[in-house]
């Protein structure tokens, strides 16, 4: 039967969309570090924001790789529109698909696909960042649900969320497996935040602090059996670092379609600099390692699709493709010359956001531990 | 309103070069998109079935991999597909081509508006659009820039003209050839695009005997026109840039006209 690739049509719908609609307003939008409202209300409307989920809940019918063929092609264009999308597609909205009653479905997950509520994802604390066993933020049991006391820190979409998927701790004796997420939407009384934080890199991205003050839910907005809290990270934590790695690949390419445009336009000693062995060599590590941590991508998303357990692919494909795309913008930096320092450019933004990828789905020293420990043991 | 989009798969030629030796497209590595026009006509299409309902129909003729250009016109919002592809219909100039499509525009049956963008960018001839209207013996409304009143029985249009514009009130069925002032294409929703890339997707492949056609009435053999040669012109002209004092550039200007015999 003829029918067509649904993974190259998806590719190149969203490689049009960021040509045309994300890739023209990328520095202004930068430059004013807000919220891109109108762009996520077109990838609202392309299903965009639904792609990883079922039709029968409002989603497009996607899945892990077609999910992350959109967010590496947005990043392309912009890494914090790729960073708000990746966010509302999977950590903001996963547990609430999973757990949450056909009610809670209705008020927030279609919503959310709608692009008429935004979601966020409530994890690091200022003493809990990779060490989750030491979150301090307390869910208690009420009679009529749960009172929730804490603060969260470098929430992505925190400031301007309608609902947030918080990770507590129930019972400080139990350390992990006291750990509990809840469903907290914005306007329960109790929840307040910070101003948003000023950033190095992602400037539309909104980032801050979140406080919790005797926040009731009822029993239902425990996301997950008591006790499994964990699962509900853990079933998504290799989604996670491999979304992560095609944000990274989405921002090599930029970094690598942009170096190559300015070898061919710049001319040194009255040749192309393009001409010249040490620039060839530049790209040719870009081009290596883009084809290589495609590769591993892609390999990884297939599994996950597949229901493999791949947490260890995961990693290694997030640490291997995010520091390439950090060499990737610094030698695109190189390539520029002193036009990567002034701001017309946008190495100069690749080379900001590249830090952004460093932190979220595990620190790279995390990271190079727990995949030697698979060696190791 | 049931409405007929006819489309056509066409190579980005922003980006396609000519090979010097023979004269043909270097289609290796160029992406293959739906033609610009016919974007705004199933745009014009999806907009109507909204607006009034009905049912949108795309067909396409071209080689198996046009599948693709169906499939994105369903994640527009058309309903049903329906690609022309077989060997037969090689090498059709536009007159082979409006009679493969007024076929199988006689196959689907019961329709009331058909939409064309006015030409596809790879050929540029604009005839197809008009020739189809005539096979099918329908009135056609070209170069439309609006779509103003849809009733059950006709529709009114406005339309450019070289100087400015025309209202035309045209009676269904009709045929339109549409221009991109008529609207914005949307971006296709990825759950339309994924349906379509599915086992269930409702698209159709139908060659020369689906639609009834006669092989020496399709393609190059049922081809009125044949191309003799294709080639990339060459440009003779060169400019010049004259430099110095602006008397003097003048001077050297005015001298080469006369030369020239151009003034």
């Amino acid at each position: 039967m003829l029918r067509s690739d649904s993974e190259k049509l998806v590719r190149k719908v969203m490689a049009k969309f960021v040509d045309e609609e994300v890739i023209p307003v990328a520095t202004e939008l930068d430059n004013k570090g807000e919220f891109p409202y109108h762009l996520f209300r077109k990838l609202a409307d392309m299903g965009v924001l639904g792609i990883r989920y079922p039709k029968k809940v409002g989603g497009s019918g996607g899945n892990t790789t077609l999910y992350c063929i959109c967010v590496e092609e947005l990043a392309r264009g912009l890494m914090s529109l790729a960073a708000i999308t990746a966010m509302q597609c999977l950590m903001a909205t996963d547990g609430l698909y999973r757990y949450g009653t056909k009610e809670m479905h209705e008020k927030y997950l279609r919503p959310a696909f709608r692009g008429e509520k935004i979601g966020a994802f409530q994890l690091t604390e200022p003493e809990a960042g990779s060490d989750l066993s030491n979150v301090r933020t307390l869910a208690t049991k009420v009679e009529d649900g749960w009172v929730i006391n804490g603060m969260k820190t470098w929430s992505t979409s925190g400031p301007i969320g309608s609902f947030h998927t918080v990770l507590t701790q129930t019972d400080p004796d139990k350390g992990l497996k006291g750990l509990m997420f809840f469903f907290i939407p914005a306007d329960t009384p109790g929840f307040s935040h910070s101003k948003k934080f000023d950033t190095l890199g992602t400037r539309t991205s909104s980032l801050s602090e979140i406080y919790f003050n005797n926040c009731h839910v009822p029993d239902e907005y425990m996301l997950g059996e008591l006790g499994r809290g964990l699962d509900v990270l853990l079933t998504i934590l290799a989604e996670i670092r491999i979304m992560t790695a095609c944000l990274a690949i989405g921002l090599l390419r930029a970094a690598m379609d942009d170096s190559i445009r300015y070898c061919k336009e710049r001319v040194q000693f009255g040749k192309q600099i393009g001409k010249y062995q040490l620039v060839q060599a530049k790209i040719a590590n870009m081009a290596v390692n883009l084809e290589a941590g495609k590769l591993m991508c892609y390999k990884v998303t297939h599994l996950i699709d597949n229901n493999v357990p791949c947490l260890n692919e995961a990693s290694m494909a997030k640490y291997f493709t995010v520091e390439s795309a950090c060499s990737a913008c610094d030698e695109a930096t190189r390539i520029y010359g002193a036009y990567a320092y002034s701001m017309e450019y946008a190495v100069q933004r690749y080379y900001r956001d590249n830090r952004f990828l460093l932190y979220g789905g595990g620190t790279h020293e995390v990271l190079q531990t727990t995949i030697a420990r698979q060696y190791l043991r | 309103m049931d409405i007929i989009v006819l489309i056509k798969q066409v190579p980005d030629t922003t980006d396609v070069k000519l090979d010097p030796k023979t004269g043909s497209l270097i289609r290796e590595g160029v992406e293959s998109i739906i033609n610009p026009d016919d974007r705004h006509a199933l745009e014009a299409a999806v907009n109507l079935k909204e607006e009034k309902g009905g049912k949108v129909t795309v067909i396409s003729m071209g080689p198996p991999q046009a599948i693709d250009a169906i499939s994105e016109a369903l994640g527009m919002g058309a309903d049903e597909g329906i690609l022309l592809s077989d060997k037969a219909f090689a090498g059709a100039d536009t007159w082979a081509t409006s009679f493969t499509l007024g076929k199988a525009i006689e196959k689907v049956g019961k329709y009331d508006l058909v939409i064309c963008g006015r030409q596809a960018i790879d050929g540029d001839t604009a005839q197809i659009g008009p020739q189809v209207a005539e096979y099918l013996r329908v009135p056609q409304v070209t170069y439309v820039c609006g779509i103003e009143k849809v009733g059950r029985k006709k529709i009114v249009l406005k339309r450019r003209l070289e100087d400015g514009f025309e209202r035309v009130q045209c009676p269904l069925p009709a045929l339109l050839t549409v221009i991109k002032e008529v609207n914005v294409p949307r971006f296709p929703r990825l759950g339309g695009l994924i349906d379509a890339c599915g086992e269930k997707a409702n698209i159709k492949v139908w060659n020369a005997a689906d639609i009834g056609a006669q092989t020496r009435d399709v393609g190059l053999e049922g081809s009125l026109t044949h191309v003799i040669k294709t080639f990339a012109p060459k440009f003779k002209r060169q400019g010049e840039i004259l430099e110095g004092e602006s008397k003097e550039v003048v001077n050297t200007l005015v001298d080469k006209l006369v030369e020239n015999n151009l003034i």
